[in-house]
């Protein structure tokens, strides 16, 4: 079983580098970490960086999980290689793109690009906001999937994900103690739903809603709060389409042994029991 | 030493209900129970409605053109104290006569006007329901919790409720004065006005949940929200103002901060943020929008 510990990084292109750092910096509020020619690293926690924007095609999309070490992760391309998934090893230039050690690539069933990476960097200096949104974090991401109960599948049967809590047949799922860290939402082909950062309080979610309102940033869904993670949140849409979720508030599995996932309905107060309703296509 | 013990105690007991004059009773009516969500009480004589154990909050009056709040007093002597101080300071006050109590629900009422023209009961013994609050709708009202009144005169008016009344002020954000007269940090909020009336009558819920959700509520009603969701940086209330019948306010508030016994009033600056802390602005009432840089 491959055993992620936890989410490491999202890597998004970008049609137009100078507009992700122009949002980032004063609708998101990240930290810009470092600005390469053709790359922008931001920070959201003490990590070195948990967002990477850069230069190329906006349907690049990956997700990077950190795991164990370098044994767990050849054990991993083990495993992948045997189910199917083709497995491509990180080279030297990659990891150092990515600040990791090593890391290899794979699509997951619906075709998202999965990176698994060993010690990814963190940094000695503080984690100092561009502006007041009260970020703590990244914490978790929204994968879409062409088919949830198989999707479901791989991420806990391949994988070591358990399943929180499900609306539907969508499966929220979890790594750690932490409510979820991926959650699936249904959707036509591969790429990523939502990146979520987590917030400090109740007042930061709204305090954004107003300020990104302001700046006629486009809420797409919220402020609202999830009746199955208990969270108070906000999305809103980023450069290249990309949807970005403050939240506050999440639960944590606290018994591993003894949580049971609950069903909810298929209907939007499963997804928001304040009655906001998602502006979002489908 | 406990400071609350030694802090002389308010003759101002509660702010017991809100008579509205309108025109329009009945739809006056079904938006207090269909969209706010209290409870009517059945009465020949007048359309009530309750929000607490109390037997009635707001009575809705097509006998009158102005609207006036109630205030409880301890007691007869402290009625008779406060009657005797009005009239040495020039304040119009009379006694209620017998039919204008009963309409009130209370067993004696001193009917006040401030300086700016509002009329004040001055109620002894209101009326207390022994059967429970049943809502209409699921907002999670916890209570009548508070109004905001509007001033012409706000010198004088303060003076009727601190020097006179024994009302003390909690707080200022611009001239705006938020006045306290139990545990909470205010139970009236005098606005610098043109005109006379009410601001907003504020219902306490139960949780932020419930005010989000009336927020969602009351936008799919196409009813127009006038303020909010916003959060008051003085009291620490979530608060949600929106457009009721007849140009009236209505608000719910959740998280009304109790005042330390200590406490010394605080002037907040003359800018929007005084009065949200998150950044909702009013366009639609002048009381609530505080000028800039004063």
């Amino acid at each position: 079983m491959i055993e992620l510990k936890d989410l490491c990084y999202a890597r998004l292109g970008a049609s137009d580098l100078d507009d992700a750092e122009s949002f980032s910096i004063k609708s998101l509020g990240l930290q810009v970490a470092e600005h390469t020619a053709k790359s922008l690293y931001l920070r959201s926690d003490d990590r070195a960086h948990t967002l990477c924007y850069f230069e190329g095609d906006p349907a690049d999309q990956t997700v990077g999980f950190e795991v164990e070490d370098e044994d767990k992760l050849t054990a991993a391309a083990t495993t992948l290689d045997e189910l199917g998934h083709a497995v491509h090893v990180g080279t030297a230039t990659e990891c150092s793109l990515r600040k990791v050690k090593a890391f290899i690539g794979f699509k997951d069933p619906t075709g998202n690009q999965i990176e698994l990476a060993v010690r990814p960097e963190r940094s000695g200096k503080r984690y100092v906001a561009t502006r007041d949104a009260g970020i703590t974090g990244f914490s978790h991401v929204g994968l879409y999937t062409t088919d949830p109960a198989r999707d479901e599948r791989f991420w806990t049967q391949v994988c070591n994900a358990r399943v929180s809590d499900r609306i539907g047949d969508i499966a929220l799922m979890r790594v750690n103690a932490i409510h979820h860290t991926v959650a699936l939402a249904p959707g036509r082909g591969a790429g990523i739903h939502h990146i979520n950062h987590q917030v400090g309080s109740n007042d930061d979610v709204l305090r954004s809603y107003c300020h990104l309102s302001g700046q006629r940033v486009p809420i797409v869904f919220g402020p609202g709060r999830h009746p199955t993670s208990g969270a108070r949140f906000l999305y809103f849409q980023g450069p290249d389409g990309m949807v970005f979720e403050y939240s506050v508030g999440v639960d944590e599995i606290e018994d591993e042994e003894t949580h049971r996932p609950r069903q909810f309905g298929f209907e939007p107060s499963s997804l928001c029991m304040w009655g906001a309703k998602s502006a979002r296509p489908r | 030493m406990n400071m609350a013990a030694t802090a002389p105690r308010s003759s101002l007991i509660q702010l017991c209900y809100v008579r509205l004059a309108v025109s329009q009773p009945q739809s006056a009516a079904a938006f207090a129970t269909e969209v706010l969500g209290l409870q009517a009480v059945p009465d020949k004589q007048a359309l009530l409605l309750r929000s607490d154990n109390r037997y009635h909050t707001l009575c809705l009056d097509t006998t009158t053109a102005t609207s006036s709040i109630g205030i409880e007093i301890a007691d007869e002597a402290a009625l008779d104290r406060m009657a005797a101080a009005l009239k040495q300071e020039g304040f119009t006050a009379r006694e209620a006569t017998a039919e204008e109590c009963a309409r009130r629900f209370v067993r004696r009422a001193l009917i006040v006007v401030d300086a700016t023209g509002n009329e004040i009961d001055l109620v002894l013994r209101p009326a207390q329901s022994g059967r429970r609050y049943f809502p209409s709708r699921d907002a999670g009202i916890t209570g009548l919790q508070s109004v905001g009144l509007r001033s012409r005169a706000l010198k004088d008016d303060l003076r009727l409720w601190t020097a006179i009344l024994g009302a003390r002020v909690s707080d200022r954000a611009g001239d705006v004065t938020y006045l306290q007269f139990d545990h909470k940090h205010h139970r009236i909020a005098l606005y610098p006005s043109s005109r006379t009336g009410l601001v907003y009558v504020s219902y306490g819920v139960e949780s932020m949940d419930a005010i989000m959700q009336s927020n969602y509520f009351v936008q799919e009603r196409q009813i127009k929200i006038l303020h909010g969701p916003g959060r008051d940086p003085a009291s620490g209330q979530i608060f949600l103002r929106f457009e009721g019948p007849e140009g009236y306010v209505f608000s719910y508030a959740y998280g009304l901060n109790d005042v330390e016994p200590n406490h010394h009033p605080r002037q907040f600056a003359s800018q929007p943020s005084s009065l949200c802390e998150w950044g909702s602005e009013c366009r639609d009432i002048p009381e609530l929008q505080l000028p800039s840089g004063r």
